[in-house]
C-alpha cells in the first residue's frame, strides 16, 4: 500500500470546529425549546419531551466534541513532486490521489472564524472535481498554495 | 474568402420563427384574457407592433451579421446596436459541427457550429452560422484542415500527411429498428404525455371526469386494460419513429485524427471528436438490450460546453454486439483494452449488495402493508425483485488493470464498462466504511473529465487487497517512496 500521508492540518482547526459546533447546537436548542414548550402546553405523553430532551442532548455533544475530534485525528495529507493525497472521514475513511498534472488551480478561501483563528481552506480544482484541504495556518496554507502551483506548471497543457 | 459575406437570407426567418416561438405565450396570453369589448383594438395593435418590430429586428440582424475568413482567422461581426466583433484564431478551433435542419434542406444549407478549445460557459458555441452554402461549409472545413495540416507540417518538417479517411462503423436497417424499439424513449413520450395533461389540470372539470372515469370503468376491467395497453403502445410507437429519424443513417468514420459521426433523417447532424479529447470510453448495456448480446459505446469526450452537453457524452456505437466491439474499434483505437481480464467481487462482498438493495424497500414495504390493509401487502412483492436487482449489481462488478488503463465495471440501472487511461483520470479514490473494514472491503471511485464537469465510474464492496493495487498503480510517487 501507498504509505498513509503525514501532514496533519492545524490543531486550532479542532477549536474552530468545536465553536461552529456550538453555534449549530444552539440553534438545535432553540428549535427544541420551542417543541418542549409545546409539549408542555398541550399535553405530550412524557416520553416523547425526554426523549427530545436526550436527542438534543446528545447531538450537542456529538457535534462539538465527539466529531470534531474524530474529524481532525483522521484529517492527513501529503503533498508530493506529482501528487497530492488527501485521507478524511468520520464513519467513512475515504483516501484521495490527485496527479499534479491534473491539477488545474489552487485557491484559498476564508471565513469570519476561520479569519480570527488565522487559518485558510485550500481548495484545489482539476478539470472536473474540488478537493478541499479545511482549516490550515494561513502561512501554511500559502506556502502549499505556492508549491502546488509550481509543481503543476509542468503540468501538460492538454487535459 | 477574404470579402465580408452574409447569411444566406433563411436564417432572418430562422432567427424570426424562434423569436415568434418565444412570443407564443405572452400573445397566447393576451388573446385569453386581454381580448373583451373596446380593447380589442389595442390587443391587435400590441400583436401587430410585436410581430413588425420581430420582423424588424430579425432582417436588420441578419443584415449586420457578417463573416468572412481572413488571416488565418474566422471573423464575424453582429450586433443590432451594439457592434460585437469575434475572432477566432482557426489555429483554436476545436470542431466544427454541421447540421442541416428542414428548413436549411430546402435550400441547400448547412447551419455551422464553431466550437473552440475551452468552450465558453456561457455560451453552447463560439459561433453559429446559421444557414451558408454546403460549399461555402466546405470550404472553411477544408481550410480549417489546411490550417491543421500546415501546423504539423511545421512541427515534423515533413511533406503534409494525406488524409485519411476511413469507416468505423454503419448502422444496419435491421439494427436502428432494433435500437428504436429497445430504447429508454417510451419513458420519456409517456411523462411528457403525463406533463402535458398536467399543465391543464386546472382546466378539467374534475366532477363531469370522475363520473365518465366511473361510467367508463365500468364497461368492463377489459376495455380499460385494452385502451391503457393501447396508449403505451402508441407512446412506444411515437418514440420508435423519433429514435428512427434521429438515428437512421448512422455512420462512424475516422479521419485523419478525428472520429466524425454523422446522423439524421430530416436533421442531418455531423460531430466531430477530436481522437486527443476522449477521456474514457463507456459501453453501456441496458435491460432489453444485454439479453440480446447487444450494447451502446459512448466516449466521454472533453469538449462541448457547460450548456451543450451531447458534445461530453458521445453515442458512437448505438448498437453492437458485444463481442463486436474490441473488433469495431480496436483498429482506431489502438491502445484500449476492449478484452480486459475481469476481476469479479469476492463472495463475502454479496451480503451486503443485499443488504443495501433491501434497506429501504423492506421498511417502507412493512409500514405500508401495516398501514393500508389490506392491498399495503402488494408492498410486499416488491422485495424480491430489488433483491435479485441487488445480486445481479454483484455479478456485474469487475475491474482490470491493463498497461495503462483501468476498467470499472458497474451496473445502476444498466450496466456500465467504463475505461480510462491513467493520463486522463483527474482522481482516484478509496473509501473503506466501519463495516467495510470488517470484512476486508473497499469502494473504489475513478474521476474523469467530460465536457465541463465530471463523470467516470465507482465500485463498491472490492477485495481491500485489489483497491490498494489499484492506488498503487494510480500513485505517482509509491515506487519511489518504498
Amino acid at each position: 500500500m501507498v504509505p498513509e500521508p503525514q501532514t496533519r492540518i492545524s490543531n486550532r482547526a479542532l477549536v474552530v470546529w468545536r465553536i461552529s459546533g456550538v453555534i449549530t447546537s444552539l440553534f438545535s436548542w432553540i428549535i427544541g425549546g420551542g417543541l418542549v414548550t409545546l409539549g408542555v402546553l398541550f399535553d405530550w405523553p412524557v416520553w416523547i419531551i425526554t426523549a427530545l430532551i436526550i436527542l438534543i442532548v446528545i447531538f450537542s455533544y456529538l457535534i462539538t466534541f465527539f466529531f470534531p475530534k474524530l474529524r481532525w485525528k483522521r484529517w492527513r495529507y501529503e503533498v508530493r513532486e506529482q501528487e497530492i493525497e488527501l485521507q478524511r472521514g468520520v464513519f467513512i475513511m475515504k483516501r484521495t490521489l490527485i496527479p499534479m498534472v491534473r491539477v488545474q488551480h489552487v485557491d484559498t478561501q476564508q471565513g469570519p472564524l476561520l479569519r480570527k483563528y488565522q487559518l485558510s481552506t485550500v481548495m484545489i480544482s482539476t478539470a472536473a472535481t474540488v478537493h478541499e484541504i479545511p482549516a490550515l495556518e494561513m502561512d501554511e496554507a500559502e506556502e502549499l498554495r505556492r508549491s502546488i502551483s509550481r509543481l503543476a506548471r509542468v503540468a501538460d497543457e492538454d487535459v | 474568402m477574404s470579402d465580408p459575406k452574409r447569411l444566406h437570407p433563411i436564417a432572418a426567418m430562422i432567427n424570426m420563427l424562434r423569436q415568434l416561438k418565444e412570443l407564443i405565450v405572452p400573445i397566447l396570453f393576451f388573446t385569453v384574457f386581454g381580448s373583451r369589448g373596446n380593447e380589442i383594438v389595442f390587443y391587435y395593435i400590441a400583436v401587430g407592433g410585436g410581430l413588425v418590430l420581430v420582423l424588424l429586428t430579425g432582417v436588420l440582424s441578419w443584415y449586420r451579421f457578417t463573416y468572412r475568413v481572413e488571416e488565418g482567422e474566422l471573423r464575424i461581426e453582429h450586433g443590432l446596436f451594439v457592434r460585437k466583433k469575434r475572432y477566432i484564431p482557426f489555429e483554436r478551433i476545436q470542431s466544427l459541427d454541421i447540421t442541416e435542419g428542414i428548413l436549411q434542406r430546402a435550400f441547400g444549407l448547412v447551419k455551422m457550429k464553431v466550437e473552440t478549445a475551452g468552450g465558453s460557459k456561457t455560451e453552447n458555441a463560439e459561433a453559429v452560422l446559421t444557414a451558408i452554402k454546403k460549399e461555402e461549409a466546405r470550404q472553411i472545413h477544408d481550410f480549417l484542415v489546411s490550417v491543421k495540416n500546415s501546423k504539423r507540417r511545421d512541427e515534423f518538417e515533413e511533406e503534409v500527411i494525406p488524409i485519411s479517411e476511413s469507416i468505423i462503423y454503419r448502422l444496419s436497417l435491421g439494427d436502428l429498428l432494433l435500437l428504436a424499439s429497445t430504447s429508454g424513449g417510451v419513458g420519456v413520450v409517456i411523462s411528457a404525455f403525463v406533463a402535458f395533461f398536467f399543465q391543464f389540470e386546472e382546466i378539467i372539470p374534475h366532477e363531469k371526469v370522475y363520473k365518465e372515469v366511473e361510467h367508463f370503468i365500468a364497461n368492463g376491467v377489459i376495455f380499460v386494460s385494452i385502451v391503457v395497453f393501447l396508449g403505451f403502445l402508441l407512446a412506444w410507437v411515437i418514440s420508435v419513429i423519433g429514435m428512427m429519424v434521429k438515428y437512421a443513417n448512422f455512420t462512424l468514420k475516422k479521419v485523419d485524427q478525428d472520429l466524425i459521426i454523422t446522423r439524421g433523417l430530416l436533421e442531418k447532424r455531423q460531430m466531430t471528436i477530436p481522437l486527443k479529447r476522449i477521456q474514457a470510453i463507456r459501453i453501456s448495456e441496458n435491460v432489453l438490450r444485454q439479453p440480446l448480446g447487444r450494447g451502446a459505446v459512448y466516449i466521454e469526450s472533453a469538449g462541448g460546453s457547460a450548456l451543450n452537453e451531447e458534445g461530453s457524452k458521445v453515442l458512437v456505437l448505438p448498437l453492437i454486439k458485444k463481442q463486436d466491439i474490441a473488433k469495431t474499434l480496436e483498429p482506431f483505437l489502438e491502445d484500449y483494452p476492449f478484452r480486459p481480464k475481469f476481476n469479479k467481487l469476492p463472495p463475502r462482498a454479496l451480503s451486503r449488495y443485499l443488504v443495501r438493495g433491501v434497506v429501504i424497500v423492506v421498511p417502507v414495504a412493512i409500514t405500508v402493508s401495516y398501514f393500508f390493509r389490506p392491498w399495503g401487502y402488494i408492498s410486499l412483492l416488491f422485495i424480491l425483485p430489488s433483491l435479485i436487482w441487488s445480486a445481479l449489481k454483484y455479478k456485474d462488478a469487475g475491474w482490470a488493470i491493463e498497461k495503462d488503463f483501468l476498467v470499472l465495471r458497474y451496473r445502476t440501472f444498466v450496466k456500465n464498462t467504463v475505461l480510462m487511461r491513467k493520463e486522463k483520470v483527474q482522481s482516484l479514490t478509496a473509501r473503506k466504511s466501519f463495516y467495510q473494514k470488517k470484512k476486508r472491503l473497499a469502494t473504489i471511485e475513478a474521476v474523469v473529465k467530460s465536457g465541463h464537469s465530471g463523470s467516470g465510474g465507482r465500485v463498491k464492496d472490492l477485495e481491500d487487497r485489489d483497491v490498494n493495487n489499484m492506488y498503487q498503480w494510480f500513485s505517482r510517487d509509491a515506487h519511489h517512496k518504498k
